[in-house]
C-alpha cells in the first residue's frame, strides 16, 4: 500500500505550503507575544490587592479556560459580522482570537513566575527607594521571566500545533495548505504526511531548545 | 536629636498582636541593638521603622517624617534610610555592581559613571572590589551580606537598618560582616540592630532594647543592661545566651 504513495507532487506544491507555513507562523508569533503582555497584565491584576481588577482578572481567565479553542475561534469568526456588519476575513479574526485566548493560559503561567519571586525580595527592592513600579520592571519581573521561560516556551510548542485549528474557519494555514494543495493533485494524503513533518520538526526543535534552556537556567541558580 | 522615634506602636495580624504599644527612640549618631527571644517582634518593628511593615496603631517618625501618614512618600523616605536583611536579598540576576547601582541610578537619579564610582569605592571598603562583576549566587554568604551593607550604604543613608544580619551565617563569616558593622558605628552611623551578637552590642550599642512577646521590656544601656538587667525575662535570656 504504500508501494503507491507518490511524493512527487510535494515539489510542486511547496510554494503554497510556504504560504500557509508563512502564516501558521505568523499567527503563532502574534498570539505569543500578545498573549505573554495581555496575559502579564491579567496576571498582574490577578495578584493585585485591588479586588475589582483582581475578580475581573479571575473571571475572565476562568471562563477562558473553561471553553474549547476551536469554540472561540468559530463562534468569534461568526458572531464579528453581526455587530460590525461586515466580516473581517478568517485571518484576522484567527489573530484576534488566538490573541485573547492564549493570554488567559499565558496569565497562569506568569502568575505561577509571580509568585516564584520571594517576598523578601519585593522588600529589598523597597527598602532601596524604589517604586512598586521600579520594583516589578527591574527587579520581579526579570526573575519571573527567568524562572517561566521554559514554561512558556513549552505553551508557545502547544499553541503552535493549536494554529492548525483556524482550519475550520477556513484561513490558510499550513494545514489548510495541505489540504487544498492535496486536491489539487489529487494526492492528499501524501500532503498531509508532508505537513506531518513539518509540524513535527519545528515542535522538535523547539522541545530540544527548552531542554537546553533548562539546563541553563539550573546553572544560574 | 531623634532620628528615629517609635511611638506607641502596635501591630495586629488578624486576632494575634505582634507589637503591643512599642516605644523607643534612637538619636542621631547612636547605635541601638534590640534583642530578645525568637517571636518577639523584634523583626517586625525594625521593618515598621521604614514602612515595609504597616502597623495599625501609633507611629513612627524618621527625621521627622510621619511613616504612618497617608500622605508620606515611603518610596523617598526608604531611600533615605538603609537597610540590610537576614538573608541578604541581593538580586540574583544582576551583577554585584549592578546591585550597588540599580536604586542609584533609578531612584537618586545618579549618572551611570558616578553610580557606578562610588558603588567600587563602596565596594573596595567592605573588602569585595575584585568581585564587582560576579554574581550573588558566585559569593560566600559574608561576602553577600557585605555586598548588601554596600548597596544600603551607596544610597547615603541618614540611619541604618539591620535585621539579623549574621543569623543566616556560617560561624566563621560571621566576624567579617561583624568587622564591618563595628566601623560603621565608629565613624558615627545611626543604626539600629535586631541581633543576637552580644560581643556586638557589648562593644559598639549605645543601648539596648530587650522585647519579648511584641514588647519593650527593658531599655538601658549597654553596660547597664548586661551588668544588671532589671526585669526577670531579660536576665533569663541573658543567662541562656551564656550557656
Amino acid at each position: 500500500m504504500l508501494g503507491q504513495l507518490d511524493f512527487s507532487i510535494v515539489g510542486p506544491g511547496l510554494p503554497f505550503i510556504w504560504i500557509g507555513l508563512l502564516f501558521s507562523l505568523k499567527l503563532t508569533l502574534v498570539a505569543m507575544s500578545g498573549g505573554i503582555v495581555l496575559g502579564t497584565l491579567l496576571a498582574l491584576a490577578r495578584t493585585s490587592s485591588k479586588v475589582a481588577a483582581s475578580r475581573a482578572a479571575a473571571a475572565y481567565v476562568n471562563t477562558v479556560r473553561s471553553i474549547p479553542l476551536l469554540m472561540v475561534i468559530l463562534w468569534f469568526f461568526f458572531l464579528i459580522p453581526l455587530f460590525t456588519g461586515a466580516p473581517m476575513g478568517a485571518e484576522n479574526s484567527a489573530l484576534i482570537t488566538f490573541t485573547a485566548f492564549e493570554a488567559a493560559y499565558y496569565s497562569e503561567i506568569v502568575r505561577a513566575g509571580l509568585n516564584s519571586v520571594p517576598q523578601p525580595q519585593r522588600f529589598a527592592a523597597a527598602a532601596l527607594g524604589l517604586t512598586k513600579i521600579q520594583a516589578l520592571a527591574h527587579v520581579v519581573l526579570p526573575q519571573a521571566f527567568r524562572n517561566m521561560l521554559p514554561v512558556l516556551l513549552t505553551q508557545t510548542i502547544v499553541l503552535f500545533q493549536d494554529t492548525s485549528l483556524v482550519y475550520a474557519i477556513g484561513a490558510k494555514d499550513l494545514l489548510k495548505a495541505a489540504e487544498i494543495t492535496g486536491k489539487n493533485y489529487n494526492r492528499p494524503v501524501e500532503m498531509y504526511l508532508f505537513v506531518a513533518l513539518i509540524y513535527f520538526s519545528i515542535c522538535f526543535c523547539l522541545s530540544t531548545l527548552v531542554k537546553c534552556l533548562q539546563k541553563r537556567i539550573a546553572i544560574i541558580r | 536629636m531623634s532620628m528615629i522615634e517609635i511611638r506607641n506602636v502596635s501591630k495586629w495580624y488578624g486576632q494575634f498582636q505582634v507589637l503591643a504599644d512599642c516605644s523607643t527612640q534612637v538619636s542621631k549618631g547612636e547605635v541601638v541593638v534590640v534583642c530578645g527571644p525568637s517571636g518577639s517582634g523584634k523583626s517586625t518593628l525594625i521593618k515598621c521603622v521604614n514602612g515595609l511593615e504597616p502597623f495599625q496603631k501609633g507611629d513612627v517618625v524618621v527625621d521627622e517624617i510621619s511613616v504612618g501618614a497617608a500622605k508620606t512618600d515611603l518610596p523617598k523616605l526608604r531611600a533615605r534610610v538603609g537597610m540590610v536583611f537576614q538573608h541578604f536579598e541581593l538580586f540574583p540576576h544582576m551583577s554585584v555592581i549592578e546591585n550597588l547601582t540599580i536604586a542609584q541610578t533609578k531612584v537618586l537619579g545618579r549618572a551611570r559613571d558616578e553610580a557606578r564610582e562610588r558603588g567600587i569605592k563602596l565596594l573596595d571598603r567592605v573588602g569585595l572590589k575584585a568581585h564587582a562583576a560576579k554574581f550573588p549566587g558566585e559569593l560566600s554568604g559574608g561576602q553577600q551580606q557585605r555586598v548588601a551593607i554596600a548597596r544600603a550604604l551607596a544610597m547615603d543613608p541618614i540611619c541604618m537598618l539591620f535585621d539579623e544580619p549574621t543569623s543566616a551565617l556560617d560561624p566563621e563569616m560571621v566576624n567579617e560582616v561583624l568587622d564591618v558593622m563595628v566601623e560603621l558605628a565608629r565613624e558615627g552611623m545611626t543604626m539600629m540592630v535586631v541581633t543576637h551578637e552580644m560581643g556586638f552590642a557589648r562593644k559598639v550599642a549605645h543601648r539596648v532594647i530587650f522585647m519579648d512577646t511584641g514588647r519593650v521590656v527593658e531599655e538601658a544601656g549597654a553596660d547597664t543592661f548586661f551588668g544588671a538587667p532589671t526585669s526577670r525575662r531579660a536576665q533569663q535570656f541573658l543567662a541562656s545566651l551564656k550557656h
